[in-house]
């Protein structure tokens, strides 16, 4: 009995420093985000005025936030879907086609994950340079010039620009993971399928996808969130939200209301939004991806 | 092969970058060591501050470290607790300086004195206007200056206080202490035109014509620091009052949606649309470069002109530039014959907070500024020139010449016109620059019309003024 009560005891001391520093640094700062969502607030008086729901409908008559939104919402489907479909796509083939070359390219792969987003926006607004850029610079070379244009100034262009370095950035990371989880599946299974005649793509579909499914729902959660965090610092380094506030996301707008307009309790009202959003985006895309026999 | 020549190559500019990376956060790393250095000197001095001149000895001041440094204010400080036996003066200074000051203004403990710019650190500044949580600062500029000569405010550039930069609220009371100024306007290759016998254009006419001489000379007539089309301010700002003089200007600071209908309007944004409009003007690929792409490219003669400010000199030391680049200030264009050229000018700020422990100490080291000697020091640490009379001549030996020139220029003829938008309501949604200026990206793209850009301006600039009325 003393033994079992000691053992709690301690685990409880174990967990107490954990649980304060996320209840100081998680739990407090969101329940404040919360809290000031519902005042008008400049961010410096000590004297903020209660507004109530007033910040949260002002959201939906706001039509930079409404057009930051659809810019955020097209990164979120586009980003996930393309970054985990290459990324499978080139686990697979890297780990069952057996190539020489397999630790390199596994290298080459992964190396955009361990540069800071900051250093990848720089490089890819140079890639993108409408003069001097690699990109335009060789449409021309191949003779394609008629297609080189300002990727980046251009609003019918800038979020594909955007969404294709979001894209680099990430799918050697997830890459690496899958990676892992196609090496833990047993070579019996490809071996049988091999026997019974099963095409590389039959063993894919079959093997490689149902075997990873677990991973696979995991990262759709994180990818999401991952491009809700970098694509403020994409945007703010390659363009500034330009032109005209065609690649505005929700994030570069809120940090823009808060420290740029001194309007605190309005940037939060869109804090608590895109938390609820992205809350429910990763609730449902666990629903939809739940096994039925699970 | 082609794969093994570029990886190395790619390699190498990563690393580049990186090293780049590495040198800014090596900025910023000092700075929190600087501020709790300065809070242990504080915590101590306190205990014995207690003398006759002043009951409050101690003075927090936070400065604003962009490109003229700290030094001046490390000096000016020193010089003025010598003067000034027993005070003690800890200085804060970051390039980020709003973020370090914001916590200790929202926690009601502002520091006494705070010189406040550069783009990211002035937003708080308007936050603070909006609370009206600045002190007072009339009497410091009525009362007799520190070396003699009439009030204070006869020593600043004329306009200057009675600016809304300094007076915020219009009812004649100044809150913000004008600081360093800086002049803006476009700029050209002297050598280029020198060399090439090319006219210095007076009028707009006449830079729109000089489109074929660029054209000849392999360049575009004009380019901007695309992704931050606020920049075109500089040449927007003095051309509304080239066309609509002093009430067209407080139209558009003003929120008056007339002004979207009226003929200044047409006639100053009709040059942008020109530019937008007419082959080789625009540089290609502006709208998507920033400030930097932007003035690089014009430094390797890839266009003919570009707005910027006197600091350009100064920002750009380490750009690659044509053979023979030498900088050159034409100011803004008149519209017609015999219009005198224009030029932006802002002025830098300095506030009081109203919560301030200690304004008395913090009036009488704001006055100490404003002294000959520590605006020749300022010109000398700093190599800034502060928006007071007879400055440029002070600072004449240690500003570069491009630059001494641009100030003298300002100081005899040129007309320069400032001004800044009136503080919208509290929680507005609307940030006024971003509004107007924004667009202007869409207009360059031919995305937008002149039409729709001002149907939109004037819907914003009636909800503007709506919110403020209620």
């Amino acid at each position: 009995m003393t033994m079992k009560l000691r053992r709690r005891i301690f685990i409880a001391c174990c967990l107490l420093p954990g649980l304060a520093i996320f209840g100081l640094f998680k739990v407090y700062p969101t329940v404040q985000v919360f809290g000031k969502s519902l005042f008008l607030w400049t961010g410096i008086d000590d004297a903020p005025k209660f507004v109530g729901l007033q910040n949260f409908i002002d959201l939906f008559h706001d039509d930079v936030f409404l057009l930051s939104l659809r810019n955020t919402g097209f990164l979120m489907l586009a980003v996930p879907a393309v970054t985990l479909t290459v990324a499978l796509i080139n686990a697979a083939i890297l780990t069952r086609a057996q190539l020489k070359e397999r630790a390199f390219y596994r290298t080459v792969f992964f190396f955009p994950s361990i540069l800071s987003f900051v250093v990848i926006a720089i490089l890819w607004s140079f890639i993108y340079h409408p003069t001097i850029g690699f990109l335009n610079s060789g449409l021309e070379r191949i003779g394609l010039g008629q297609w080189a244009m300002s990727w980046l100034g251009d609003q019918r262009t800038v979020m594909g620009a955007l969404a294709v370095t979001m894209i680099w950035q990430a799918a050697g990371y997830y890459m690496v993971m899958y990676m892992a989880g196609i090496d833990g599946i047993s070579p019996d299974l490809y071996e049988a399928a091999n026997i019974d005649g099963a095409t590389g793509f039959r063993q894919f579909v079959h093997i490689t996808v149902p075997m990873l499914w677990e991973i696979i729902r995991i990262t759709i959660v994180f990818s999401i969130n991952g491009v809700l965090a970098i694509s403020f610092i994409i945007v703010s380094v390659m363009t500034a939200g330009g032109p005209d506030r065609h690649s505005e996301v929700v994030m570069t707008y809120l940090y823009g209301q808060a420290f740029a307009n001194s309007n605190f309790g309005y940037a939060m009202a869109i804090g608590v939004f895109v938390f609820i959003v992205s809350l429910l985006l990763a609730l449902l895309s666990n629903r939809l991806t739940e096994r039925r026999d699970a | 092969m082609k794969v093994r020549k570029t990886v190395p190559a790619m390699l190498a500019l990563i690393m580049a970058f990186s090293l780049l990376v590495g040198c800014g956060s090596g900025n910023h790393s000092g700075t929190p060591a600087n501020s709790a250095d300065g809070n242990a000197a504080g915590a101590t001095a306190s205990q014995n501050g207690n003398g006759a001149e002043f009951a409050n000895k101690e003075l927090e001041v936070a400065v604003f470290q962009g490109g003229y440094g700290r030094e001046y204010w490390d000096t000016v400080a020193e010089n003025f607790m010598k003067e000034h036996p027993g005070t003690k003066i800890n200085i804060t200074a970051s390039p980020k300086i709003a973020e370090l000051v914001r916590p200790k203004i929202v926690a009601g403990n502002p520091p006494d004195l705070m010189y406040i710019a550069g783009s990211d650190n002035t937003p708080i500044l308007d936050g603070l206007i909006k609370d009206n949580a600045l002190t007072d600062l009339t009497d410091v500029f009525e009362s007799a200056a520190e070396d003699g000569g009439g009030p204070l405010k006869d020593k600043i550039l004329p306009g200057v206080l009675e600016s809304r930069s300094m007076s915020p609220y219009g009812d004649g009371k100044i809150y913000l202490a004008p600081f360093n100024f800086g002049v803006m306007g476009l700029w050209y290759n002297k050598t280029l035109f020198d060399q090439k016998n090319i006219p210095v254009p007076k009028t707009w006419d006449e830079l729109f014509a000089l489109n074929e001489t660029a054209k000849a000379n392999g360049r575009a007539l004009f380019t901007y620091q695309g992704l931050y089309p606020g920049y075109l301010e500089e040449i927007i700002v003095p051309s509304i009052y080239s066309v609509g003089g002093q009430q067209a200007l407080d139209q558009f600071y003003n929120y008056d949606p007339q002004f979207w209908k009226s003929d200044t309007f047409k006639q100053v944004w009709g040059l942008l649309d020109k530019i937008a409009n007419t082959d080789n003007m625009l540089m290609k690929g502006t709208v998507a470069l920033n400030h930097t792409q932007a003035q690089t490219a014009f430094m390797q003669g890839k266009a003919m002109f570009i707005p910027n400010g006197t600091w350009f000199e100064d920002e750009m030391k380490d750009a690659p530039r044509e053979d023979g680049f030498q900088f050159g200030f034409l100011g803004v264009p008149g519209f017609k014959e015999g219009d005198p050229v224009k030029a932006m000018t802002n002025v830098e700020q300095i506030v009081i907070p109203k919560k301030a422990k200690n304004p008395e100490l913090a009036k009488a080291f704001l006055k100490y500024l404003y002294t000959d000697e520590s605006v020749k020091l300022n010109a000398e640490k700093s190599k800034a020139v502060m928006a007071v009379k007879g400055a440029p001549d002070l600072a004449k030996p240690y500003i570069p010449e491009t630059t001494y020139n641009v100030y003298k220029a300002v100081d005899s003829g040129m007309v320069a016109v400032s001004g800044s938008f009136k503080s919208v309501a509290k929680g507005s949604k609307y940030n006024p620059s971003d509004e107007v200026y924004k667009p202007i990206s869409s207009i360059m793209n031919k995305q937008l019309t002149l039409d729709q850009y001002s149907d939109k301006l004037f819907k914003i600039y009636t909800d503007i003024n709506q919110e403020l009325q209620q």
